[in-house]
């Protein structure tokens, strides 16, 4: 170890510069070429390097001096072997910030009378838009307190919504998939389903996922509450345990990511345990001769593919004419088709009148045209929908708007009505999607951070995980052709598709829809295997404002799935050679 | 009995659209004809659109904030003239009952802070930002440096938006001084302290009128970016106001009364005309002088809401008759809040006199973009020394400020002095 002067170097024919910025400190290990400081001439500004690895010892010159080639910077030992001391200081210099972030909470204390906790942001609701929150808000340095209503971190998505589900789903492709291969010459038997086994696998991709989460809450310092949280004022939180004891959380920001529960019209029996919601089906109870789903939407129709998969006899019934609302019919057309080979039955346009227990079973009353009066299922699974959790959490008492549906109105910063006060994900509006939650969360986390963020995102692509898979992405056909924008589409059967052909999706469908004008993709839609992975490149492509030429010229590898996206703007230009088209201009 | 009649925005000059800041009517309010309905606001100046119709306010078909053009429908009206008792009830009785819903309604009082909260960036329309042909990564750069993309054009394939074209941009506006966040910071001036006045004795806050906050903007913005200069005279007119008087005299059965006012306007119009370039405004690139080849005067005209500064065109070709007969409707126009935005725009010089109020002397600020004012104070008799005697001299003080970028100083000095010697004998003005 020896110690070094550090001076300055040639720096041209100046005969005198200014310093503006140290860049170093003293104690701070730095490595040849680290730059030092930055001086500035009346033409530029520059930085000068160390000549030597080595530690800060002290430091000869300040903002302000004008130096010159040879005046003397800093003082540095060149020691390779000291890591671990000066790897300990950075640790010190966390801890008077630490106390910094201390001294502050008893102010926010005072104000509010009575508070058992506090901290800089206070996020109301694990789920994926509230964790992320909690932990971007943390990594940007703010002390973070993360509520939770259930014993566990994740909220829906994580426990009993996305991720189980795809869990589930795919097993139930694969068991879909082996019984087609009797086709092709390879015949399994018909599979033994332990629904205790598969269970406690789906339980096991939720608890990795979970503990994962909790892991990476301790690692950021975030300290999790465990209760049902209510506002009581605009910088508090009262927290209600399990066990009915009381907590008062102060801030100085909240996000408010309470989430959504599912839709529980009153006529349901929900008492009957053979009536489900969406969570009761992905416990797995029983496998049912018959079920009933009730709404054709994303989450009715992919629990109906694990039944159906699992082997019960599935019926869907939706009130609207045709299955998922909201994405084209071109793509829903093939969808049903392939649905109504696996399906007992589907009925549109179909209400449900009255759900009746019975010792055989639920009887259910229609009103449509195609379905029966009545008929008898096993189970009942019931997802019409959710609704946003905005007025179970006494937002009224920080001051925040709560609209007649429970949504919190927020501006395109996720800031509500009350400027301390953010609120992201289902609670905020439709979509109700976790990558939108996650994608608010941290506009909010870094809003609250001073940083100007703003949600400023094109698109959010929707995804139905059935098997085969639906996924659409900016506006549909409908929409435009509703706004009278005048847009030009193409659409590749994915029978023209070598892949496709290879792994039997031959049924898809990708769409892609073009604005007339400037030939930027507006929206994309596709139907078929993996749609939900595909339809991320359009995704990418409309926030680029990519055109039909940079969809067209960026070679895709063949043969994919992926191709088809490239070969359906191909069709929207007229240049497709994988299918014969009819001249187009 | 009654009629069902759809009010419209009637001509409102040659505005494409102007915004909606004020409904000033509820359903139910039994309204005259002539009553205004709404306030709307173009960039100039805000004015009130008066009702086509008397009757009641049956439904109301535009929102704050909706942008209206003519031929809008602002309301339908019932018009009923005899039946005026019956609605009087009503509107006494809506009012009570729509008070205790509120009141009954836990939702809490800030509801309107979302849109009225300021932000940085308020101006920045969410839609038009994140359509604009740009990467997200650059949307969200600009929104680091607060630009409003869909203000600019890009330099890539396709007019693309680039970094290095918001880079350009904030360069830009930072070259041309235009101050454009606001004021304050761009001149890296300390912000003016928040201070509660309320611990030095009994204050009241009083909200300021639209009027106020938009002249106090242009003002603003023009006293910190025209380097002005102001030059004083006083005109001799002791002849003219004589003259003046007899002819008020003469004209009092037509119902004209000529004031000093629109003597000065002539002789103002008459000062353009020998020096061009006062009738000038300067392009906002610093590149170009824009002469006019009009002469059409401002005049600065105070109501209960604020300074408005409407303009009388082509003082140059009318008669003394005709500018006085306009000006007195022009003003009684601007009191009544009747003024249209293109009844405040394409003056060439604006004249601001308080001569009727007093004070010696004061420096006008110049109403970009034109480039010069004038203004006039009280007259005054006062000794003037003949070359042998001292004569008693009615003369009123002008004070010509300019934009110096474009005027020089002789210039300044060559144009007051000529409108003086205009005043001091108008029948120059003939020749």
């Amino acid at each position: 170890m020896s110690t070094i002067e550090v001076h300055v170097p040639d720096i041209g024919d100046f005969e005198s510069v200014e310093i503006i910025e140290v860049l170093v400190a003293v104690g701070d290990k730095i490595a040849e070429e680290d730059s030092l400081i930055t001086v500035e001439s009346d033409k530029a500004s520059m930085e000068i390097p160390s000549p030597a690895s080595g530690t800060v010892t002290s430091i000869k010159v300040a903002v302000g001096d004008s130096i010159a080639q040879g005046t003397l910077v800093l003082m540095m030992d060149t020691a390779d072997s000291t890591d671990a001391a000066p790897a300990a200081e950075p640790v010190k210099d966390q801890a008077p910030a630490a106390e910094a972030v201390k001294e502050t909470a008893p102010a926010a204390a005072s104000f509010a009378g009575d508070v058992d906790v506090s901290a800089d942001v206070v996020v109301l609701g694990s789920g994926p838009g509230g964790y992320t929150a909690a932990f971007r808000a943390a990594d940007l340095g703010k002390n973070v307190i993360l509520i939770e209503k259930e014993d566990v971190l994740g909220g829906v998505c994580l426990n009993v919504g996305c991720i189980p589900s795809k869990a589930l789903l795919h097993v139930a492709e694969v068991v879909s998939e082996a019984n087609e291969f009797e086709e092709l010459g390879i015949k399994y038997n018909k599979p033994k389903i332990n629904t205790d086994k598969l269970r406690a696998h789906k339980d096991g991709v939720i608890g990795k996922l979970t503990t994962g989460l909790k892991g990476m809450a301790k690692q950021r310092k975030v300290t999790t509450i465990h209760g049902f949280g209510k506002f009581t004022s605009a910088n508090t939180i009262e927290v209600e345990a399990a066990d009915g004891s009381k907590k008062t959380v102060g801030f100085e920001n909240c996000i408010i990511a309470a989430g959504s529960s599912v839709t529980k019209l009153p006529f349901i029996p929900w008492e009957d345990e053979r009536v489900w919601d969406s969570t009761d089906a992905l416990e797995l109870h029983n496998i049912p001769r018959r079920l009933l789903v009730v709404g054709g939407g994303i989450i009715g129709l992919e629990m109906a593919t694990v039944y159906s998969a699992l082997g019960a006899k599935v019926t869907v019934v939706e009130l609207s004419p045709g299955l998922i609302p909201g994405a084209d019919r071109d793509l829903i057309r093939p969808f049903e088709k392939t649905l109504k080979t696996r399906y007992e039955n589907i009925y549109t346009s179909t209400k449900v009148t009255e759900l009746t227990p019975t010792k055989k079973g639920i009887v259910c009353k229609f009103e449509g045209t195609k379905a029966p009066a009545e008929d008898t299922f096993d189970n009942v699974l019931v997802a019409i929908g959710r609704s946003p959790n905005g007025k179970l959490i006494d937002a009224d008492k920080a001051g925040v708007v709560v609209n007649d549906h429970g949504f919190i109105p927020v501006d395109t910063q996720m800031r509500t009505n009350v400027n301390n006060i953010f609120a992201i994900g289902d609670v905020v509006g439709q979509p109700m999607l976790a990558h939108k939650a996650t994608h608010e969360a941290k506009i909010a986390a870094e809003v609250i951070d001073g940083q100007k963020r703003f949600f400023d995102a094109r698109v959010i692509p929707s995804v139905c995980y059935t098997d085969p898979e639906v996924a659409w992405v900016g506006q549909t056909e409908e929409q435009l052709k509703a706004d009278g924008v005048e847009y030009e589409k193409g659409a590749f059967p994915w029978a023209a598709s070598g892949r496709a052909l290879s792994v039997g999706a031959t049924n898809g469908v990708t769409k892609v829809l073009y604005d007339a004008k400037t030939h930027r993709m507006i929206g994309a839609g596709i139907f078929g295997k993996n749609a939900g992975e595909l339809i991320a490149e359009a995704a990418l492509a409309i926030e680029m404002g990519a055109e039909m030429d940079d969809v067209a010229m960026t070679i895709h590898p063949h043969p994919t799935l992926s191709e088809t996206l490239n070969f359906a703007t191909e069709v929207a230009e007229g240049t497709c050679t994988d299918i014969y088209m009819p001249k187009k201009k | 009995m009654s009629e069902m009649v759809e009010v419209k925005v009637p001509d409102i000059g040659d505005f494409d659209s102007v915004e909606i800041i004020e409904i000033l009517v509820a359903v139910g309010d039994q309204i005259a004809e002539e009553d205004s309905l709404i306030t709307v606001e173009s960039d100039k100046a805000s004015m009130e659109i008066p009702s086509s119709h008397a009757g009641t306010v049956k439904e109301i078909k535009v929102n704050i904030g909706d942008t209206i053009a003519e031929g809008a429908v602002v309301v339908v009206v019932e018009a009923s003239a005899a039946a005026a008792p019956a609605p009087a009830v009503e509107v006494v009785e809506a009012p009570k009952e729509a008070a205790p819903v509120e009141v009954a309604k836990p939702a809490p009082a800030a509801i309107p802070d979302i849109a009225t909260k300021p932000s940085p960036t308020a101006n920045i329309n969410p839609v038009s930002f994140k359509n604009a042909h740009a990467s997200p990564a650059v949307r969200k750069f600009a929104r680091d440096l607060g630009v409003d993309l869909s203000k600019l054009g890009g330099t890539g394939r396709n007019e693309r938006i680039v970094k290095e074209d918001v880079q350009a941009f904030v360069k830009k506006v930072m070259s041309t001084g235009g101050g454009s966040v606001n004021g304050g910071s761009a001149l890296g001036v300390e912000a003016m302290p928040d201070i509660d006045y309320s611990q030095f004795g009994e204050v009241e806050i009083k909200p300021l009128s639209k009027i106020n906050k938009l002249t106090g903007k242009f003002l603003h913005r023009n006293w910190v970016t025209i380097p002005h200069v102001t030059q004083f005279d006083e005109a001799d007119i002791t002849s003219l106001e004589a003259f003046r008087k007899k002819s008020n005299t003469e004209y009092e059965k037509e119902g004209v009364k000529f004031t000093m006012l629109v003597f000065i306007m002539k002789a103002v119009a008459a000062g353009l005309k020998k020096y061009p370039r006062f009738n000038a405004s300067l392009e906002p690139s610093g590149e170009n002088l824009i002469l006019k080849n009009y002469f059409n005067i401002g005049v600065a005209v105070d109501t209960p809401d604020g300074l408005v500064v409407p303009v009388v065109r082509d003082v140059d070709k009318k008669s003394l008759v005709e500018i006085s007969k306009e000006l007195r409707e022009i003003s009684v126009k601007a009191r009544e809040k009747k003024l249209k935005p293109s009844d405040m725009q394409g003056g060439s010089m604006s004249i601001s006199s308080l001569g009727g109020i007093g004070g010696t002397n004061f420096t006008p600020i110049v109403n970009a973009p034109e480039v010069a004012i004038l203004g006039v104070s009280k007259a005054e008799m006062k000794p003037v020394w003949n070359g042998s005697e001292f004569e008693p001299k009615l003369m009123c003080p002008l004070a010509l400020s300019y934009d110096h970028r474009v005027v020089d100083g002789a210039d300044g000095a060559r144009f007051i002095t000529y409108v003086s010697h205009l005043l001091a004998d108008a029948r120059r003005l003939l020749l």
